[in-house]
Order: structure tokens, then C-alpha cells, then sequence
């Protein structure tokens, strides 16, 4: 028995099970012969840390790791970018590893610099440059770029030239599959995970075109044929990956979580600095600054926040931050005050929003790392945060970074399927339930003692 | 102890051991244990570089998020 994992970032369940289906055949057969459904993403559902939460099967509480940026604890402006080093728990490949399995890894996040694996590493989007190593064992690398000289790790799409961008994804996506395709046939593997990135970035970019629903909706023919044609070209691709597959061979297909609409961006540090928690000590010049670039009067501030597809909010505590101003005692009741004026923001005319605030406490049962007071999702995360200052409004209707069309949403997808098995089942399931199904795939569940059960219907493929 | 000694035996697959001994025919290593002790020195050393970003790397890459809107 061997797994091959396919991951499709952003893959939201709508466009693949029901938009898109008659221009996707092999997607829409595996999901009429396989086991599928909507897969919910972790809290923060966001590509780090979802990916290693379905490749260790620990919570972001547990990992440490809450999105893209981790803080220097304790200080006020430094972040750290989280690298394959500060994953400190054995992903489904290091587990299978020691049991002597040989693995092929593509472009998992976070995985550079690509740690020693017995099998093949290729590492992500987070990778600074080909320059660098991006591969184990360090010799692939020049294989690689031998086979496949325009390899991308990513591409740039908030800029407005929107075909030259989406002729770049494609093209990013397409070598990808093909260097994947390739070392399927030639490598020696008993397991395979890949994440193409290309799909969040379509979702980003091109939402517009094929969301009637979204403020930004523009009916262009010509841009939604460009859209469904990257969707035909990564469905294409998984037919010649199924092609070289036996029947011995579990296949996944899984997004970390899914994308909706975006309504606009939300400034909230200048929110916070209306309702009194945030004090500067000298007026904004410009439009469209960090907070970081700013003169903040640290000592008589009580929260700040940084923005992104949710925001994080931390209070000033008096002996842990440097200029701390909030006294120990009075955290508690602080926390709920700010919480109860954070759901009670209305939208741009007046319209209640469904706002969820919670600390990391609330959802997981362990918290390591620093991490923030709380976590906020604006409206169901239909709105995203804008860290940066200076506007004449809070809120914002393109993204404060450039363009971007799509927000991120719980839902993810998956599909499990097995050649000549016909199974057809629809079960809605989570994003936890990835790194136990792997296991009990290899029969390696139980004597690892990983937390969380398989996905419903784990039997039937086996 | 181990550790007071200056070298140590490792086990290699015989197989392996005899497929070492044909490749460094005629080359400057005298022994496999010459030849593997280089190998793996060299593997190592491009390890410990790789520990994680250096501040050139770590400016890049932030750049690249800020630009695809996750930090801000």
C-alpha cells in the first residue's frame, strides 16, 4: 500500500464539486468512485500553519505556529518568518521515515531550508531564491533545474497586469506538475506529498471573474475561459498522476482551506486608535503606512494589531511587554471589554457583521509559542485586516497591498480514492483527520499513538 | 568510552561497502572509511548553513509575504 497526497492550496469545495465539475472529468471521478467532502481547515485557516497540521496531525497551539509571522516574544515590531526548523513535531514522512519508508516531498509549507529525509525533498514557496538550497539531497536541485530551468516557487499576482500573471501561474503550475509527474515515474517512493500553490494564487487574483456575488465582478469572457483553463490543466494533471499509479496506491486530494469573497479590508489599527487603545506620538504623513514605521507612544498604549487574512490583537501587559501599561490583574476584564467592542464593529453602511473574537485558549488545548491575545475573523473572515494606517476610511474596498479578490474561508476540500474501488460517499470531515488516515494507511496509527481518528471511510480504500 | 577514542566503527550494508571500494579505484582515497568520512562531512557542513534564513534571505522573503498581503 503506498499514499500519494496532492495538494491543491486554496482548492475551495464550490468550484470543485459543483462550478467547475464539468470542466474537471478526472476530479469529478474520483469524487463519484472515492470518498469525499468538505474538509474544515484549522484555526487560523491559513496556508501556515494548515499544512502542518494535516502533515502532524498537532494543533497551531501545539505547533506554535499561528500564521505567517511568528513574534520575537515579548517585543513590539520583531517577526520572525517561520522556517522547516521551527516545526519541532514528526510529520506523517518523518514517522514513515523511521520505518524505513522512502517519501518524495514537494513544496509543503513550511519546509526550507528542505530538511535530510530518507526519499526526496523539494521545499516551498517560503524559499528565498534557486539560488539557494531548496532540495534534499542538495544534488536534485541541479537535476532540476537541469529538467526544468523556469522552475517557480511562486509568483508575484498583486500587480495589475492580470494576463501576464495568469500565463505566469499557469506556467509556475504546470513545471511543478511536471517535475512531480517525472520524479514519480523515475524515484523510488513509498509515499508522496505535494502542494501547489498556484491555485491560491488564481483565487487571489482572477476571484473576480467567476463571483457574480463579489463588488469587483467583472463579466470578462475572455479571463473566466483563462481561469477554468488553469482548473482543466491541474485536472489534467492528476489523470497522468493517476495514470502511473497501481491499484495498491491511496491517492489524496486535499486543500489546507477553501476562499470566498473578499468584501474589503478593515484598518484596524486605526480603529483601535478612535476607540483609545493605540496612542502615536506623532501625526501619519502618508496613506498606507506600518505601524512599524510609526512613532507609537508605547507607554500609554494598550493594544495594537497586524493585519492579514485575520488579525491579530495584542494587549501592552505591564512585566511583559517593554513598556507595558496594562497591570496583570486587569488583563481579564481588558480582554472582554476589547472583545465585546471588537464584535460590535459594523460595516461600511451600518450592517452588522459576524465578527468572532477568541483567544488561543479557547480553541486549543495546548499553547506554545508566542502568540496573540486574540484572534479575530472581521464578518466570517469576509473582510481581511489591514495593519497599516492613514487612510480617510477604515474601511477599505481593494486590499490595502495591492489587488487581491478572495479572502480565505474554513473549508476546505478532500478526496480519497483508490482505483477500482467504487465507493461514492460524500462525509464532511476536518483538516486533523489527514496525518491519522496516512498512518492507519501504512498500518503505523496505532503503535505511533497519534492523536485523532482517520477520515470516515478509511476502511473502504484500504 | 566512545568519545575518548578518535575513531569509531559504523556499519555499512556489504553490498554497499563493496560498490565504495569499486568507485574510489584509482582515486586519492586510500579507504572507504577515507571516502565516507568525507562524504559526510561535506553533507553535514551544508546542513548547519542551512539552520534557517540568514538576514538577506529573511528580507526577501518578507518582502514576498507583505507583497502577497500576509503581513501588513
Amino acid at each position: 500500500m503506498r499514499v500519494a497526497v496532492i495538494g491543491l492550496d486554496c482548492a475551495a469545495p464550490d468550484l470543485i464539486f459543483n462550478k467547475l465539475k464539468g470542466d474537471l472529468p478526472v476530479l469529478s471521478r474520483m469524487t463519484s468512485e472515492g470518498i469525499s467532502g468538505k474538509l474544515r481547515s484549522s484555526d487560523p485557516p491559513i496556508t501556515v500553519p494548515a499544512w502542518m497540521v494535516m502533515s502532524t496531525g498537532r494543533s497551531p497551539g501545539e505547533l506554535g505556529l499561528y500564521g505567517f509571522r511568528s513574534r520575537i516574544p515579548n517585543s513590539y515590531n520583531g517577526i520572525k518568518i517561520p522556517t522547516s526548523s521551527d516545526i519541532k513535531f514528526d510529520t506523517v514522512w518523518d514517522i514513515l521515515g523511521k520505518r524505513n519508508k522512502k517519501s518524495i516531498i514537494i513544496a509543503v509549507p513550511p519546509s526550507y531550508p528542505p530538511k535530510p529525509i530518507p526519499g526526496l525533498m523539494v521545499s516551498d514557496f517560503l524559499t528565498p531564491g534557486k539560488d539557494k538550497e531548496f532540495t534534499y539531497p542538495p544534488g536534485l536541485k541541479n537535476e532540476i533545474l537541469r529538467d526544468f530551468p523556469d522552475y517557480q516557487f511562486d509568483v508575484k499576482f498583486r500587480k495589475p497586469e492580470k494576463k501576464q500573471i495568469i500565463d505566469e501561474i499557469y506556467k509556475m503550475t504546470d513545471t511543478r506538475f511536471k517535475m512531480a509527474e517525472k520524479m514519480l515515474k523515475e524515484k523510488e517512493w513509498d509515499f508522496f506529498f505535494m502542494v501547489e500553490i498556484g491555485i491560491d494564487r488564481i483565487h487571489h487574483a482572477f476571484w473576480r471573474y467567476i463571483d457574480q456575488e463579489s463588488h469587483l465582478y467583472e463579466d470578462d469572457k475572455e479571463m473566466r475561459g483563462k481561469f477554468i483553463s488553469y482548473f482543466k490543466m491541474v485536472d489534467t494533471h492528476i489523470g497522468k498522476m493517476l495514470d502511473e499509479f497501481d491499484e495498491d496506491t491511496v491517492v489524496l486530494v486535499v486543500s489546507d482551506h477553501g476562499a470566498k469573497h473578499m468584501k474589503g479590508a478593515f484598518a484596524i489599527n486605526q480603529w483601535l486608535i478612535k476607540e483609545g487603545y493605540l496612542k502615536l506620538k506623532s501625526p501619519i504623513k502618508k496613506a498606507g503606512v506600518s505601524l512599524e514605521d510609526l512613532d507609537v507612544d508605547w507607554a500609554h498604549t494598550k493594544a495594537w494589531a497586524w493585519g492579514g487574512y485575520y488579525a491579530r490583537v495584542f494587549l501592552n501587559i505591564k512585566g511583559r511587554e517593554p513598556e507595558g501599561l496594562i497591570e496583570k490583574g486587569n488583563v481579564r476584564s481588558e480582554l472582554e471589554t476589547l472583545k465585546e467592542k471588537l464584535k460590535s464593529i459594523k460595516g461600511p453602511h451600518g450592517e452588522q457583521w459576524n465578527t468572532k473574537v477568541f483567544e488561543p485558549e479557547e480553541v486549543y488545548p495546548v499553547v506554545n509559542g508566542d502568540r496573540s491575545d486574540l484572534f479575530v475573523y472581521l464578518d466570517d473572515l469576509s473582510w481581511r485586516t489591514a495593519g497599516t494606517l492613514g487612510y480617510d476610511t477604515d474601511y477599505l474596498l481593494e486590499n490595502d497591498t495591492g489587488p487581491d479578490d478572495a479572502v480565505h474561508d474554513y473549508d476546505g476540500i478532500y478526496i480519497m480514492y483508490r482505483k477500482n474501488k467504487k465507493i461514492g460517499k460524500v462525509i464532511d470531515s476536518n483538516i486533523y483527520r489527514i496525518a491519522p488516515t496516512i498512518l492507519e494507511l501504512y498500518r503505523v496509527r496505532k503503535k505511533y499513538g497519534i492523536k485523532g481518528e482517520p477520515l470516515e471511510g478509511t476502511e473502504y480504500v484500504e | 568510552m566512545a568519545t575518548d577514542k578518535k575513531y569509531t566503527t559504523v556499519s555499512l550494508p556489504t553490498p554497499l561497502f563493496e560498490k565504495i571500494q569499486e568507485k574510489i579505484k584509482g582515486t586519492g582515497f586510500t579507504s572507504v572509511s577515507d571516502y565516507v568520512t568525507f562524504v559526510l562531512r561535506e553533507i553535514l557542513t551544508h546542513g548547519s548553513e542551512q539552520e534557517a534564513f540568514n538576514a538577506e534571505d529573511e528580507k526577501k522573503v518578507k518582502d514576498r509575504l507583505r507583497s502577497l498581503g500576509y503581513l501588513d
